[in-house]
């Protein structure tokens, strides 16, 4: 140690050298312009001593008060100060309450930059996206403040109560956005929200992306054990939700969550008042315009989506706005979509393809037509009643409404196209559904589009396509992105109409999945394309069709899940010895689960054993089985694996 | 003894034609006893030229108008005007030397980091309020002038004996209108809009300052930013990522600090001087204008030349009458 001086000797002594070092002046009166020696004198500690004369004063050498004093300098020494000063344009003067360091305002916690980092895109794509356009610097809020403004008065939401103007809107959402940052929200925290298709989601969602926090979506059949992942991997630190969910206490098991968890702060439920130990979120909102001073940039995630993927636990897809607004962005003219539209999702905002659709209708300043839960009656209802225009659906949504025969006694006339999506999407559903509403609407459009949580709204059909194309084609490749079909066997390029896994790279797909190398390492080839699973064709003209999956997932009523965990359970049981769940077709939902089993000796099992075995354990009831089939042997492989595809056959 | 005094006289003048010739606003002579007995020990004259007869202190204005009116980052690059003070005060040294036969030295404007924190190895500023061509101020003893506002010093010691100055008789701080804003607000306009809030003191009853306060190193901090390499060495040592470590030393304004380190420009920013953009005296001084300066200073050279010249005519008659 330099000059015998020890940690202690800086601590004790550091303080008060520092404070009679020139580093610290004070003068009185005007002593040396005076000549007032005596004065000069009596106020020399005051105006500053050298370290000499510090050492003589409180008893230490001269060099060792320099080391006492360049410690401490060090510890008192902001270097970030002459921002004060750059903040100084333009003839302004310094005002306190006017100036905050971009280190106060810029904050970024450890978890919020734990989604920060899952974000890796190469470098040549990126360059490539920004010089095209596709990327540019948008934010969700950005489009909205951008309506409020120049069409203030225009429809941006009807739902079930009433009508928002987007500066009503507007207005709504800073009121929460408020709310939000006083209870100490801030940029990159993950805000997880389990709601309908309702007003509040809306309002939810901007408000957590108008600060820049990120909003994790969870599905409304999820409960206990899929929340609890969700909320951990997140490490979201609020959760806006209902107080309840039909025989679902949600307020309750997010609060014995939050009990448990270090990341989890706040639960907001709707309504006016809250279950205890939650926070309504009526009583958040607070009127006037947010002041935001790290505001989110087009880069920015903003998105945390989950997908069941093929592993038994759900993937974190985080999407950024460049991705995810982009895309919808550069759907608009492809959709011909314009302010006077109108347009309805029947799929869930927790799903990507509800929030696209969301998404291209608000960046066409058009109005979104809110169904809180989907009914085959309250679809065709609402699509009579606000008369809408463009609708966002899928096969089984369209499915039940021509069983129920509502496309025959409600008036669709206002429906210029309609967009399928969220499941395969059989043609004869399709063909019904457009010649039942062309009975309405004459030159009414339909057209599938593909996407997946990772890749977003990738191909979808155009106006200028062949007329039969949507019957069996997702169209070509969406504004930003390729596709290209490769063989499984060598990963080579297959030339059109032949069959192979279908990979998609551009603007509109994911990063890559959070907190999930396993995942990430198989993800993506080395020059972007991110492999889907999915078994597809591209022809000629690059149109493309699913023709079937890679992946064991199954997709009821589109929403997807991975069966592994669920035949891991069974399995557990003592009756059970081998069991495998496979998609079995259904004309409403596309895909229902069967489950194949084989028993212990002389063991008995039934459907009902099985639901009561899944419901004790908590397992979201889409999951759960719709067949039992027993069997006396599983088919397998020579390496003991289960063939599910000799299964299906069976079926 | 009359002409020995204006023998004396003579080579002032010769002095301060000299520097005002090369561009220096004010110059004076400090009283060498005063030094003495109020520099600390070790920052005395005498403790660099042993045999110093003379302390010469020059004033150079401070930036153009332009440079007030300029943004407050533009101001701290380019406000101050310093090296100009040191390149008339080294040519003095040389001049009189050369012309008189005197050692003189320019004396260094540094730090003397033996002596402690912001400890100079002389005091300029002392050099000048002692020679009489600047009084302290409210804002943290910055030196001001009543005809040329705010300057930068540079000082010249030599063996030649020339006549001191006296002190100001006045300190024009606080300006009225500083005293007016002080009695409703409790601060003057210097106080006020410090980005650092470095600056407190008061005012007395005879409106003058009774107490100023300055909190150097918060001031350093704002501007001088070669203070910030250790620290920067140090934020680079304990950096937690890469992208702190780099930031810390690749990080824009932090770059900056190597580039001037590099292509050895001495202007580093000095001080921020928002204290003296918003300061009356600097602002109104009538000399202070280098447009008006301008045309005040060509009458003053032509004064002080003929001054000279009349000198030196009289000192040659005084040598042939001898
Ligand atoms: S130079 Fe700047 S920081 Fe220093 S006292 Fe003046 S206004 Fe304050
Ligand atoms: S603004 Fe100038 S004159 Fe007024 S108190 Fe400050 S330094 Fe003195």
């Amino acid at each position: 140690m330099a000059y015998g001086v020890t940690q202690q000797m800086i601590d004790t002594f550091g303080e008060i050298v520092f404070k009679l070092s020139l580093n610290k002046q004070i003068r009185r009166g005007d002593p040396v312009r005076k000549l007032d020696f005596s004065a000069i004198e009596a106020t020399r500690e005051e105006s500053g001593l050298t370290d000499k004369e510090i050492a003589e004063r409180i008893g230490l050498l001269p060099e060792q008060v320099s080391v006492v004093r360049v410690f401490t300098e060090r510890k008192h020494h902001k270097i970030d100060q002459h921002r004060r000063l750059y903040h100084l344009g333009g003839g302004k003067r310094w005002k306190k309450e006017a100036y905050r360091s971009p280190a106060e305002r810029l904050q970024f916690r450890e978890d919020a930059m734990m989604i920060r980092k899952a974000i890796k895109f190469l470098p040549e794509l990126a360059a490539r996206y920004i010089e095209k356009g596709y990327w540019i610097n948008e934010t969700l809020n950005g489009h909205l403040i951008n309506y409020a403004h120049i069409t203030p008065d225009a429809l941006a939401i009807i739902h079930p109560e009433g009508e928002l103007s987007y500066k009503h809107l507007k207005d709504s959402v800073d009121e929460l956005t408020n709310g939000l940052m006083k209870i100490g929200l801030t940029k990159g925290d993950v805000v997880a929200v389990q709601l309908p298709n309702t007003l509040e989601f809306i309002i939810s969602y901007f408000a957590i992306t108008a600060f820049g926090g990120v909003m994790q979506t969870i599905h409304m059949p999820y409960r206990d054990a899929d929340i609890k992942f969700l909320l951990t991997h997140s490490k979201a630190r609020a959760v806006i939700c209902l107080p309840a969910f039909k025989d679902f206490n949600t307020a309750k098991v997010m609060l014995s969550l939050k009990e448990k968890s270090d990341t989890l702060d706040h639960i907001i439920t709707i309504g006016e008042v809250s279950p205890k130990g939650t926070k309504a979120f009526e009583s958040l909102k607070i009127t006037g315009t947010p002041k935001i001073d790290n505001p989110p940039v087009g880069s920015d995630p903003f998105l945390l989506l989950y997908t069941s993927g093929t592993t038994s636990n759900p993937k974190g897809v985080p999407l950024t706005y460049q991705n995810m607004i982009g895309n919808a962005r550069l759907s608009v003219p492809e959709f011909h979509m314009t302010p006077a539209d109108r347009n309805i999702s029947a799929a869930p905002f927790s799903h990507l393809y509800g929030l696209y659709n969301f998404h291209v209708a608000l960046c066409a300043g058009a109005a979104n037509i809110l169904l809180p839960v989907f009914t085959p009656p309250d679809l065709a209802k609402t699509i009579e009643k606000t008369k809408a225009t463009t609708v966002f659906l899928g096969p089984p949504h369209a499915a039940s409404m021509i069983n129920a025969g509502l496309l025959d006694n409600h008036d669709f006339s206002s429906v210029r196209f309609s967009m399928f999506s969220g499941s395969t999407c059989p043609p004869s559903i399709l063909k019904t559904y457009r010649d039942k509403i062309s009975n309405h609407s004459d030159g009414t459009r339909i057209g599938q589009l593909w996407g997946m949580t990772e890749t977003a709204g990738a191909t979808f059909c155009r106006d200028d396509g062949p007329k039969d194309l949507a019957l069996k084609s997702a169209g070509p490749a969406a504004p930003g992105n390729e596709i290209r079909i490769v063989s499984a066997e060598n990963d080579e390029v297959i030339s059109a109409n032949t069959e192979g896994e279908l990979q998609v790279r551009g603007s509109s797909v994911f990063p890559g999945y959070l907190n999930n190398s396993e995942a990430n390492a198989d993800a993506f080839t080395v020059d972007g394309w991110f492999k889907t699973g999915d078994i597809a064709i591209i022809d000629e003209f690059g149109n493309l069709t699913i023709t079937g999956r890679t992946k064991d997932v199954i997709s009821r009523g589109g929403v997807k899940f991975n069966p592994a965990d669920i035949e891991d359970l069974i399995v557990s049981h003592p009756n059970v010895e081998q069991a495998a769940i496979v998609p079995m077709p259904d004309p409403i939902l596309g895909e229902k689960a069967c489950c194949f089993i084989t028993l212990i000796d002389n063991m008995t099992m039934t459907l009902e054993d099985l639901c009561n075995l899944l419901d004790s354990k908590k397992i979201a009831k889409n999951k759960w089985p719709e067949r039992l089939v027993i069997i006396d042997e599983m088919p397998l492989t020579p390496t003991r694996k289960i063939i599910k595809s000799k299964l299906i056959e069976k079926l | 003894m009359a002409n020995e005094k204006s023998n004396l006289e003579g080579l002032r003048k010769a002095c301060e034609a000299y520097v005002k010739k090369k561009g220096a606003l004010a110059f004076g002579l400090a009283n060498i006893e005063t030094l003495e007995r109020t520099a600390p020990e070790g920052s005395r004259p005498s403790d660099m030229l042993p045999k110093v007869k003379s302390v010469i202190s020059i004033g150079v204005g401070g930036g153009t108008r332009g440079s007030w009116s300029a943004d407050a980052k533009t101001l701290a690059y380019i406000g101050d005007t310093e090296t100009m003070a040191y390149r008339i005060a080294y040519g003095l040294a040389f001049y009189i030397e050369a012309k008189f036969g005197y050692r003189a030295i320019f004396v260094p404007p540094d730090m003397d980091p033996e002596k402690g924190a912001r400890v100079p190895m002389q005091s300029l500023k002392l050099h000048a309020e002692v020679a009489g061509i600047g009084a302290r101020s409210m804002a943290g003893d910055i030196l001001l002038h009543p005809e040329y506002g705010m300057m930068y010093y540079a000082s010249v010691f030599t063996e030649m004996k020339m006549p001191p100055d006296q002190p100001m008789a006045d300190n024009p701080c606080p300006h009225p209108s500083c005293v007016q804003l002080y009695r409703k607000s409790g601060q003057t306009p210097c106080m006020r809009f410090c980005p650092v809030e470095c600056l407190s003191g008061s005012i007395g009853d005879d409106d003058q300052v009774e107490e100023m306060h300055y909190d150097a190193h918060a001031c350093a901090e704002m501007s001088q930013q070669y203070e910030a390499i250790p620290s920067i060495l140090l934020d680079t040592l304990d950096a937690k990522d890469p992208i702190e470590r780099g930031m810390a030393l690749h990080g824009p304004e932090n770059q900056v600090i190597w580039y001037k380190l590099s292509v050895g420009a001495g202007e580093l920013l000095s001080l921020c001087y928002e204290c003296m953009r918003v300061c009356p005296i600097t602002q109104t001084a009538p000399m202070a204008n280098p447009v008006a300066r301008g045309a005040g200073m060509r009458q003053k050279i032509v004064e002080a030349e003929a001054a000279a010249r009349t000198e030196h005519a009289i000192e040659q008659d005084s040598h042939k009458e001898n």
